[in-house]
């Protein structure tokens, strides 16, 4: 796959040229916002890897003139630690990932697979949101890019749930949520937990499980990794 | 030595003594002389008398010495001697014939054989006196030659008593005697008491003069208890009196008339009574004054000992020229560690040797010595060597006639160790500021590590094969970030150290080194570049090198801030911050100059006053420029501000050069 990294830090471009190459993926180096734009209008990478902070135009902005241009290029940005006001921030504009500085490979990697399974599944058509009762409880699986297109159908699902005791919200690997929804998401499930019902989380990515603890999600809901470690 | 012993007697004695010595002599001379004058005159008075009865014999009785008639002739001899009084006086009467035989006698006994041919008389003189003897007393004896013609035909012998004589000379000496001892006596006693009557007053004044030396004002006879409590100046000593005291005449003129009793309770006028009355008067009035100045003194001298004594700082004497301290106060004792006893003659460079020196020769030189010397933040050390920082204000005095410095310092060690404090809280107070930013900083060498490390670990653990070159490429790069982490650490930590009090020599590069090295990748995220233009041959400063760090970046902080508000107002221009260092002759600069929104003059007055800040709320506390400019204040330099609103602020730290250090460089 073709991938362009955007980063001011030489030492990190090198680096990502290396690990990038050798997991077998044709990189493109920019080291400026700018320079990373001109890039990008020339080779049409789907996937772009780019650093927040730069001098100059920063990450953020690079991510909107991405978008504009392309808003089907998934956009994976690079946070310092913890930064995650940023994260959210990029997310709001469309990002489908970000990871944390320092880089970890396995975290690196598996951004990579689940950009590469959206890749797949975008060119196919699917539903994002499907819902399964068993007795007590409302399942709701939740394929692909959940975005602010799916407010109707999130609280569709939601009002959905009727007599429902429990929620499960079982999200697949690749899925990404986009900012507006994770609000959203939020308001819905401390709703229902504040009219007396359970919600557990199942099979969310660490990142976005470290986005819903930011805005207080962890406190009405559960998470689980899997689907199958919820009692149904 | 009469003369000498006559000194030493009092002055009563030498009054009696000289009084009675004239008195006497002048007496001796009287009496002398009254006896001559009288005595030889009573006696040639008697001698006339009875001249005169012989001569009356002589005319009476020389018809009967012709004829004679003895019979007629002793009755004539007895009419003369029994006349009156001349029976005392008159002790015999005789007539000798011409052959020299008795005619004639009054004695009623025998005619004394030792009167026979005694006091012969010729005719040529009048008459012959001469002192004889007859039974068993003695008479002046008057002879006169009886006369008849040319001839003599007689002599006529009256002989005068000389016992009668003697009585009355007696009687007269004993008058007189007793006249001049009365004279004396009276005498005497007058000059008694005139000796008195000036001695005593004398003598008074003398005992009271002996007391004031001595300093017992109580004990004057002079001045009396009721006086005192009613005079209102006895216990105000403040209130000068007018009707005696001038003393505040010329320089009272603008002062209110202060009290004027109608009748002065001590001071009299000295017009009153004799010379030693008045002197009398004076000497009270003298007392009574001296008696006010030196209760005046005692308070101003109490006033100073208590000020001196209770002061809450050390104080100290100094001579000038011995360079020892003559007295010190117990709040020295307190701070200093030392004991009076251990400090009065202890040299003053035992204190500080530098300020010591410095001291003395300021007052040394006579024409600076009006004005009082003042030093702050000079190290003083106690007796056990710790060093401490006083603030001290030296002035001459002159102490027991002798010129000598009054040194009173104040410990100002808590201040100094406040102001560090404050300087090291407000120095991290902005390493807390740029956490974000160091944090960033420190997380792209990590970043590069990390991914690095797991490519290294992923090639491993996959065995995938990679040429030889990139994996040197990694592990170089992985060295090389590493080195740069460990270098923000070290200048982290180097700006959060505590700066110790002790100066040192710095080359202003090197904090502008270190400020720039943390600063300039942040800043330049921000898209705020840091230039520099650093003259390599600077002369060394006088200073600390981390509290420079901590002015500078002060200044390149607010000079970001002013960049960053610039393009919050919407001018996108290219921030860039130069600092640059120079040197003259007299100085070294560091001047931080951006090209951000500029400073008003109104503000620009006062950006260094301390919580002065043009920040919101929370963003800052307007202490920064306020610490960096007392900092470069405490080396002796200036910090100056040049601005023009729109385009930018240039803030200039000038040092004086470190001389000795020059040759250093």
């Amino acid at each position: 796959m073709k991938i362009l990294v955007i980063d001011d830090e030489q030492p990190t471009l090198t680096m990502f040229q290396l690990l990038l190459s050798t997991l077998g993926h044709e990189v493109l180096l920019a080291n400026s916002g700018e320079r990373g734009l001109e890039v990008f209008a020339e080779h049409r990478p789907p996937l772009v890897l780019t650093d927040i902070k730069m001098p100059g135009m920063d990450g953020i902005e690079v991510l909107s003139r991405l978008k504009e241009d392309e808003p089907n290029v998934e956009v994976v940005v690079i946070t310092g630690h913890g930064d995650m006001d940023v994260a959210i921030q990029a997310l709001h504009l469309d990002a489908t990932d970000f990871i944390n500085k320092p880089l970890r490979l396995e975290v690196l990697e598996k951004a990579l697979e689940r950009v590469e399974e959206r890749i797949k599944l975008n060119t196919e058509k699917f539903i994002t949101l499907a819902t399964r009762f068993t007795s007590d409880t409302m399942v709701v699986s939740v394929r692909g890019t959940l975005g602010t297109a799916d407010e109707a159908e999130i609280k569709h699902a939601f009002k959905g749930a009727g007599r429902a005791q429990r929620i499960v919200l079982d999200f697949t690997e690749n899925t990404s949520i986009n900012g507006a929804a994770i609000a959203l998401l939020t308001d819905s499930i401390r709703s229902f937990y504040n009219d007396g019902g359970k919600v557990v989380i199942s099979g969310l990515s660490e990142n976005f499980r470290n986005v819903f603890e930011i805005m207080g999600v962890t406190r009405f809901a559960t998470f689980v990794d899997n689907i199958q470690d919820v009692q149904l | 030595m009469i003369r000498s012993k006559f000194a030493q007697l009092s002055l009563k004695n030498k009054f009696f003594f000289s009084i009675l010595i004239v008195i006497l002599l002048i007496s001796g001379t009287i009496a002398l002389l009254a006896r001559w004058i009288l005595i030889s005159g009573l006696t040639q008075e008697l001698e006339m008398r009875g001249t005169a009865i012989a001569h009356s014999v002589a005319t009476r009785g020389t018809e009967y010495i012709l004829e004679n008639d003895t019979d007629h002739l002793l009755s004539v001899l007895f009419d003369e001697k029994q006349l009156y009084e001349r029976r005392n006086l008159v002790a015999y009467i005789y007539v000798e014939g011409k052959n020299g035989k008795v005619m004639s006698h009054t004695f009623t006994t025998p005619f004394p054989k030792r009167l026979k041919g005694i006091n012969p008389v010729t005719h040529k003189v009048e008459k012959s006196v001469e002192i004889v003897p007859f039974g068993g007393h003695e008479a002046y004896d008057i002879a006169v030659p009886i006369k008849e013609g040319i001839y003599q035909i007689g002599t006529v012998h009256v002989g005068l008593s000389k016992a009668h004589i003697d009585n009355l000379v007696g009687k007269l000496r004993a008058m007189f005697l007793g006249f001049i001892s009365a004279v004396i006596i009276i005498t005497f006693w007058v000059s008694h008491r005139l000796a008195k009557y000036i001695a005593d007053p004398v003598m008074t004044l003398t005992k009271i003069s002996d007391d004031l030396s001595r300093g017992n004002f109580s004990s004057s006879d002079l001045i009396n208890t009721e006086e005192q409590i009613a005079c209102p100046a006895f216990h105000d000593t403040d209130l000068p009196c007018w009707h005696f005291d001038e003393q505040r005449m010329g320089s009272g003129k603008t002062e209110a008339r202060p009290h004027r009793c109608k009748k002065c309770a001590f001071y009299n006028e000295p017009s009153d009574g004799d010379e030693v009355q008045q002197l009398t008067t004076s000497f009270r009035n003298m007392v009574w004054s001296i008696r006010l100045y030196r209760r005046r003194l005692q308070e101003s001298e109490n006033t100073y000992r208590s000020l001196f004594r209770s002061g809450p700082d050390p104080i100290f004497v100094v001579d000038v020229q011995t360079r020892k301290l003559v007295d010190a106060n117990p709040r020295t004792e307190e701070l200093y560690g030392y004991t009076r006893d251990e400090l009065v003659g202890m040299p003053y460079s035992v204190l500080g040797e530098e300020h010591a020196k410095e001291c003395f020769e300021y007052f040394g030189n006579d024409e600076l010595c009006a004005e009082a010397m003042k030093s702050a933040r000079i190290v003083h050390l106690r007796k056990d060597g710790i060093p401490m920082y006083v603030n001290l204000t030296a002035c001459l005095i002159s102490y027991r006639t002798r010129p000598a410095i009054i040194v009173a310092t104040t410990d100002v060690t808590d201040i100094v160790e406040k102001d560090a404090q404050l300087i090291q809280a407000s120095k991290m107070k902005s390493l807390g500021e740029m956490s974000t930013g160091v944090a960033h900083e420190l997380n792209q060498p990590l970043n590069a590590i990390r991914m690095g490390s797991d490519f290294l670990s992923m090639v491993h653990e996959q065995g995938i094969e990679i040429p030889p070159e990139q994996y040197v490429q990694v592990v170089t790069e992985i060295s090389t970030q590493v080195d740069r982490a460990s270098d923000i650490i070290n200048t982290l930590r180097s700006f959060g150290r505590k700066a110790d009090l002790l100066l040192e020599d710095v080359n202003l590069n090197e904090p502008v080194g270190s400020v720039v090295s943390l600063l300039s990748r942040q800043f330049l995220i921000e898209d705020v570049h840091i230039v520099t233009e650093l003259d390599s041959e600077l002369p060394y400063i006088t200073a600390q090198h981390n509290k420079l760090q901590q002015v500078l970046l002060n200044l390149v902080i607010n000079a970001r801030d002013a960049i960053v508000e610039r393009n919050e107002d919407g001018r996108d221009v290219r921030g860039r911050i130069l600092i640059r260092t120079e040197y003259d002759d007299d100085g070294v600069s560091v001047s931080v100059e951006d090209n951000g929104t500029g400073i008003p003059d109104h503000v620009a007055e006062k950006v260094f006053e301390p919580f002065f800040t043009t920040k919101a709320t929370g963003q800052g506390m307007g202490l920064g420029l306020a610490i960096s400019y007392g900092i470069v204040r405490e080396y002796g330099g200036e910090l100056s501000i040049l601005s023009t609103v729109g385009e930018g602020t240039c803030f200039t730290v000038r040092f004086p050069r470190q001389e000795v250090a020059r040759v250093a460089n």
